[in-house]
């Protein structure tokens, strides 16, 4: 391992996790590890191997003003949030199944992996509800799309999407023909309105990296770094 | 051995415990996470972005997203103090590096961050690899050792690092690189 691609790789994630490498160059390797699971590998490596150097340094007790900052900040959760997060929890232990047996079965596309997942959502009165876990290769949900095909919405909820700096995440919803953007994927949850009368349960979301504040064509212009299928609650 | 008793219980069980409360939006457990864990975060952290303001603010970023994604963590990963440095580790660069800035002088030098990894006081209890770590790291050429250790513990920049030893930033590169390969090479041999 010296010489080859490889060993320039995993330099590279030993200078991002040492914290030498300049800004556009991290930034670069933030996106990377969100698309390859080999750089992802190298970057945990890094940080196993040198994490002990962790534990040397002294304790610094923060200034008691601190936390009641934390707490104000606390982003708000809904109440039903406790069990939307142990269906999270459920969600992801599937997706880590799901990707054992994709890689099993030789079915894992490089890069990029779409997954559906069954989770126990919160059924409407006979509506028929779909659910899509927008995620990167085998990692736990970026987000969570629920959708009301009946009413044309969907509740995107944040879960673990990592905004490169500087770019701005965009969601889109696939069927068929071109993708159909459904906005800028903020911090919270929120709701959206699906292109009408394209609504179906075919449907993918997909989240694309774009400039600040979203595509300026209307369609992505940068890399997709999470999608997902819908699937019937 | 008072040092000892005082010292926050923050065993791997409990921060396991209260990082699953905190995934299900407990915030007194978040709350309890900070006060263990904290003081150790803060540490990482102002070490590597020495304005205190900046500092207190990559500490709050810290625990929203601890609060925002304590759910996707895993246990098979690593240790979940390991997870929290990491976390910590990651922000405070990402916000020294973003502003470009050069920082104030030096307080350490790298022999001792090194000295101390040997110290049974200054412990988390038994943590995996350090003694190999130590020994590798001692193995290693004295100034590419300083490079490595200095930027990882107090956020040295290639720049930093240049000026610290009057030498080109590609020369520093190459250090680092050297020194990386050597130390990967001494922890997993047969890779």
């Amino acid at each position: 391992m010296t010489g080859g691609p490889d060993d320039e790789r995993d330099l590279r994630a030993a200078e991002y996790v040492l914290g030498t490498l300049p800004a556009a160059e991290r930034a670069a390797l933030d996106l990377e590890r969100t698309l390859d699971p080999a750089t992802e590998a190298a970057v945990r490596g890094w940080e196993r191997r040198l994490a002990p150097l962790d534990s040397v340094g002294p304790d610094v007790v923060p200034d008691a003003g601190i936390w009641p900052r934390i707490a104000a900040s606390l982003p708000g959760r809904r109440p039903t949030s406790a069990a939307n997060d142990n269906r999270v929890a459920a969600l992801a232990r599937q997706v880590r199944l799901w990707r054992g047996t994709a890689l099993a079965a030789g079915g894992l596309a490089a890069g990029l992996a779409l997954f559906v997942a069954v989770g126990a959502w919160p059924v409407g009165r006979g509506e028929p509800r779909y659910v899509a876990v927008v995620s990167r290769s085998g990692e736990s949900p970026a987000l969570i799309v629920s959708v009301d095909l009946a009413a044309g919405t969907a509740q995107v909820r944040p879960v673990a999407a990592e905004t490169p700096d500087g770019r701005s995440l965009e969601l889109w919803y696939v069927e068929g023909g071109a993708p159909k953007t459904l906005g800028v994927i903020g911090g919270s949850a929120r709701r959206v309105t699906l292109p009408k009368g394209e609504a179906n349960p075919d449907g993918l979301f997909a989240v694309s990296v774009e400039p600040p504040g979203g595509s300026p064509t209307g369609q992505p212009t940068g890399p997709v770094i999470y999608s997902g299928k819908l699937i019937r609650d | 051995m008072w040092e000892r008793m005082v010292r926050p219980v923050r065993d791997d069980a409990t921060l396991l415990r209260l990082m699953s409360a905190v995934a299900q939006g407990d915030a007194q457990s978040l709350k309890s996470l900070y006060d263990l864990t904290a003081p150790k975060l803060y540490g990482v952290i102002s070490r590597i972005q020495r304005d205190r303001a900046a500092a207190e603010d990559v500490l709050q970023d810290v625990y929203l997203r601890v609060w925002q994604s304590a759910g996707s963590y895993d246990p098979q990963s690593g240790r979940p103090l390991a997870w929290l440095c990491a976390i910590a580790r990651n922000r405070a660069i990402d916000v020294v590096r973003r502003k470009g800035e050069v920082q104030g002088p030096v307080t350490e030098d790298g022999e001792d961050w090194v000295e101390r990894l040997a110290d049974p006081h200054d412990s988390e209890g038994a943590i995996l690899g350090r003694d190999a770590l130590r020994a590798c790291l001692q193995r290693l050429d004295e100034t590419q050792r300083d490079c490595i250790v200095l930027a990882y513990c107090e956020g040295y920049s290639r720049e930093e690092l240049a000026a610290r030893y009057d030498r080109p930033v590609n020369t520093i590169k190459t250090w680092l690189h050297r020194g990386l390969a050597a130390l990967r090479g001494c922890l997993e041999p047969a890779s």
